[in-house]
């Protein structure tokens, strides 16, 4: 390790508390690093939140418009590679595939059939005990357009697989990483991930799946798993709504 | 014997005693000037007394911070009991009081991971805000010095964490 004074630049090999030719405190720039990395945290939660509050009035100012649905999404990409951009390197160095070998696949592929079965009959349970909680049908949110089904999947499975593992576990993850443990990190990336859903009953089911994510992004180095994934657990809650939709 | 001496006394630091090479002026533990004039000395140990402050300083915010989350939970678990009253709806009790335990575990939490516990408790709390605030844009308004004073206790304790120098 070589440890180099910022105040005279005097080169240290050992771990040094003070410069012994300037008397300044060398670890003092840890500290200045930690809090730009804490800034960019909280800045981009607080990015994507006030985003979400946008997207609201966006929606219900303009229903069943693809146009302002495709703004909304390259808006979310935007603010999301913007953050991603202050610290490149290492975010593109997670869309490597080096570690992945095909028994991954495999496991990245059966993961979300299960996930995406036990949360479907997990939202009817709370359905069935909190009356108000009329869950929507995300097939036919995109009735209006001429092939709903592409549009459901690029909105509801993709773009989301995409640029939320980017978000969360692309830029946020890498900056927590380097205030704290791998482990908080992936506690943390989780947690967020749940409460910006805006949704108490759907917490109990993302966070979970968000630690998951948050694991397999931290034991492989790579989104391309969690991407899998994230896709295929969305199409599927999504094919349900489909048959749904056409069956009852 | 004299030179002799001297050099015993170069080789270990005044201060903290930790051994030191002959071509250091400062001691690379401590920091204090080795070859300095007794006013460098003099700067010297008034400058640990303004570091302990800071540092002390910081210790108290973060206490403050930690304070401000369980005051949260407490705000909370009342809300939700008044809204319980007003409605007879035990829906919104339910999601306040899970809040408000989520709370107590990132104030418990926090005191072993103060920057970590009260970034995630700044968050939520701002989350919750915006919700409230899609459900019924008034209430983005209504105690707003409260939120304001709340936001500002998180945001001093996490400004503090992060320049102590500890593993959040
Ligand atoms: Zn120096
Ligand atoms: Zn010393």
């Amino acid at each position: 390790m070589i440890i180099l004074c910022k105040n005279c630049n005097y080169i240290f090999e050992t771990e040094v508390k003070f410069c012994s030719q300037c008397g300044q405190a060398v670890v003092k720039n840890v500290s200045s690093t930690k809090l730009k990395k804490v800034a960019t945290i909280i800045g981009f939660y607080v990015a994507m939140l006030v985003y979400m509050l946008l997207v609201y009035y966006v929606e219900t100012t303009f229903p069943n418009n693809l146009e302002a649905e495709i703004i909304v999404v390259i808006g979310f990409a935007c603010i999301v590679l913007g953050f991603a951009s202050f610290d490149l390197k290492p975010v593109l160095q997670l869309y490597n595939n080096k570690a992945i070998k095909f028994k991954h696949i495999v496991f990245a592929v059966i993961t979300p059939v299960v996930t995406s079965f036990v949360v479907y009959f997990f939202i009817g349970f709370i359905n069935s005990l909190v009356a108000e909680g009329a869950s929507v049908n995300y097939f036919q949110e995109y009735l209006y357009l001429d092939y709903p089904l592409f549009w459901a999947t690029f909105f509801i499975a993709l773009m989301p697989a995409v640029i939320e593992e980017l978000a969360f576990r692309g830029v946020l993850f890498n900056a927590l990483k380097e205030v704290t443990t791998t482990r908080l990190t992936i506690i943390a990336t989780a947690f967020l991930f749940a409460v910006i859903h805006f949704s108490i009953f759907s917490f109990l089911w993302i966070f979970p799946f968000g630690l998951l994510l948050g694991f397999l992004r931290s034991r492989y180095n790579t989104l391309w798993l969690g991407m899998i994934i994230h896709f295929i657990h969305n199409f599927i809650i999504l094919m349900i709504d489909y048959y749904n939709f056409y069956n009852y | 014997m004299e030179v002799s001496q001297s050099i015993i006394l170069q080789s270990e630091c005044k201060h903290c005693e930790t051994p030191v090479k002959e071509d250091h002026s400062f001691c690379s533990e401590c920091g204090f000037p080795l070859k300095g004039s007794d006013q460098d000395v003099a700067k010297f140990y008034a400058k640990r007394v303004m570091d302990k402050r800071k540092t002390n300083n910081a210790h108290e915010k973060i206490k403050a911070a930690r304070k401000t989350l369980f005051i949260i939970a407490a705000i909370i678990t009342v809300f939700g009991f008044f809204i319980y009253y007003k409605t007879q709806d035990l829906v919104p009790l339910t999601i306040n009081l899970v809040v408000s335990v989520v709370y107590v575990v990132l104030g418990v939490w926090s005191k072993q991971r103060p920057l970590i516990a009260l970034i995630l408790g700044l968050l939520l709390y701002l989350t919750l805000i915006i919700i409230t605030a899609i459900a019924d844009p008034l209430t983005l308004v209504a105690g707003i010095l409260w939120k304001i004073l709340i936001i500002g206790y998180l945001a001093k304790g996490i400004y503090s964490a992060s320049s102590i120098n500890k593993v959040a």
